[in-house]
C-alpha cells in the first residue's frame, strides 16, 4: 500500500543514501587530465572539424596519404603542442586554425588532388597550430602527462573517424554526402574565420 | 512506528553507515606483494612505458619477443635491487619521455630490430623503471614480497601486451589484414607523439 503522504523521515535518509562526493575543482590530477584532454578536441568546434576534414581529405587521396596521414599527425601536432606549452608564440593561431577548417573543408568538397608531398606540408602546417592550441590551453591543475596522452587519443579518434566517412566515397551517395559535409565545414571555417578577424561579434 | 517503517528505518541506516569493504591485501601479510604488484598502475608513465614495449615486441614477432618474457621481470628486480644502492631512484622525466618517444618511433617507422637489440632496450627500460618503483619503499616494506610483486606485474604485463599484439597483428601476409600493421604503427605515432609532449612538459616545468 503507498502512503498517503510523504514520511518526514524518508526524504532526509534517501538524500544521504544518494549523496555523492562533490567535485568543486574539475580538471586535477590524472583523471581531469585524462578527460580535460580528450574533451579538448572534442569541444572546440574548429579543432574537431578540421580533424575530421583531415581523416576525410586522406581517405580521398588515397595511399598513401590514407595512412601516412594519420600516423604523422600526431607527431607534429605533438611538436606544435610542445611550443604551446613552452609559451613559443605563433602568428595568428586562431586565425590559421580557422583557416585550416576552411581549406581541408575546400579541399574535400572539392575532392582536391594534389601530390602527397603537398598534402603532407599543408597538413602538417596546420598540425602544428592546431597542437599549439591545444598546448597553450593545458589546465594548470591537470597532470600534463594525462592531458597528452587525452588529446593525441582524441585526435586519432577524430581522424579515424574522418577516414570512415572517407570512405563512403566508394559509392556516388556517399560521395555527394562527403563532399557536402566537406561545405559544411568550410562554410564553418569561414564563420570561425571572419570571427577570429573579428568581423562577427 | 508500524513494523514495516522500522525495516524501513533500520535498512537506510545500514546504508548511510556503509563504509569500503577491505577484504584483505592492506592488511594481510602478503600486503607488499599487492602493494609491488599495484605500485606501477599507480604511474602513467610506467603504464605507457609498459604498453609501448610489449606492443613493440610483438610487432615484431613472438619469435623476437619471447625473450622479454624472461628478460623484462628480471630488469625490473635487478633496477629495484640496483637503483637505491647507488641513490638512483629515477632517471629523471626528460629520460622517461625520451624513452616513451624512441619507443613510439620505432613502432610509427616499423623498424625491424633484431632479439638482443630489442632486449637490450627491455633491460634498459626495466632497470629505469625499477629504480624508480623503489623510490616510494618505506622502512617497514617488505622488500622481497614487494619485489616479487613487480617482477610479476612486469611479467604479466609485458606478456599479455605482446600476445594481443601478436594476435592482433596476425601472421597471414595478405592484403586483408594489412590495415592491422598500420594500425598498430599509427598506435606507436601516438606513443611518440605523447612522449614528445611530455618532453616539452618537461623542458617547462
Amino acid at each position: 500500500m503507498l502512503p498517503r503522504r510523504l514520511p518526514l523521515l524518508e526524504i532526509p535518509v534517501a538524500i544521504l543514501v544518494l549523496a555523492q562526493p562533490a567535485f568543486a575543482h574539475e580538471q586535477v590530477g590524472v583523471t581531469g587530465g585524462l578527460v580535460s584532454g580528450l574533451l579538448h578536441p572534442l569541444t572546440g568546434m574548429d579543432h574537431l572539424i578540421a580533424m575530421v576534414a583531415v581523416g576525410i581529405w586522406g581517405a580521398q587521396l588515397g595511399a598513401p596519404a590514407i595512412w601516412v596521414l594519420p600516423i604523422t599527425f600526431p607527431l607534429v601536432m605533438a611538436f606544435g603542442g610542445v611550443l604551446g606549452v613552452l609559451r613559443i608564440p605563433l602568428p595568428m593561431p586562431e586565425v590559421v586554425i580557422a583557416l585550416s577548417a576552411l581549406v581541408l573543408g575546400a579541399a574535400v568538397a572539392a575532392r582536391l588532388r594534389v601530390p602527397f608531398g603537398a598534402a603532407a606540408v599543408i597538413v602538417g602546417a596546420f598540425a602544428i597550430f592546431h597542437g599549439h592550441a591545444h598546448g597553450a590551453e593545458l589546465p594548470s591543475a591537470a597532470n600534463p602527462l594525462a592531458y597528452g596522452v587525452g588529446f593525441v587519443v582524441a585526435t586519432g579518434l577524430l581522424h579515424l573517424c574522418g577516414i570512415t566517412i572517407g570512405t563512403l566515397s566508394r559509392w556516388p551517395a556517399g560521395e555527394r554526402l562527403t563532399r557536402g559535409l566537406g561545405a559544411a565545414i568550410a562554410a564553418l571555417g569561414c564563420y570561425f574565420l571572419a570571427v577570429s578577424l573579428g568581423g562577427v561579434a | 512506528m508500524s513494523m514495516f517503517g522500522r525495516a524501513w528505518v533500520a535498512v537506510a541506516a545500514l546504508l548511510v553507515s556503509a563504509q569500503a569493504a577491505h577484504a584483505h591485501i592492506v592488511a594481510a601479510r602478503l600486503g607488499d606483494f599487492y602493494a609491488g604488484a599495484l605500485h606501477p598502475l599507480t604511474d602513467l608513465q610506467d603504464i605507457i612505458l609498459w604498453i609501448a614495449m610489449g606492443v613493440l615486441a610483438g610487432s615484431l614477432g613472438a619469435t623476437t619477443g619471447r625473450w622479454l618474457v624472461l628478460v623484462f621481470p628480471l630488469g625490473l628486480l635487478a633496477g629495484l635491487g640496483l637503483g637505491p644502492a647507488f641513490g638512483i631512484v629515477s632517471a629523471g622525466a626528460v629520460a622517461d619521455a625520451g624513452t616513451i618517444a624512441v619507443l613510439g618511433l620505432l613502432l610509427a617507422t616499423n623498424l625491424r630490430i633484431g632479439t638482443v637489440p630489442l632486449c637490450l632496450i627491455a633491460v634498459g627500460l626495466a632497470l629505469m623503471r625499477g629504480a624508480a618503483n623503489a623510490g616510494d619503499l618505506g622502512p617497514e616494506t617488505n622488500r622481497l614480497l614487494f619485489a616479487a610483486g613487480l617482477a610479476g606485474a612486469g611479467y604479466a604485463a609485458i606478456t599479455l601486451t605482446m600476445a594481443l599484439t601478436v594476435a592482433f597483428r596476425g601472421t597471414d601476409a595478405g592484403s586483408s589484414i594489412a590495415w592491422r600493421g598500420i594500425a598498430i604503427r599509427a598506435f606507436g605515432s601516438w606513443i611518440a607523439a605523447i612522449g614528445v609532449m611530455m618532453g616539452g612538459f618537461a623542458l617547462a616545468t
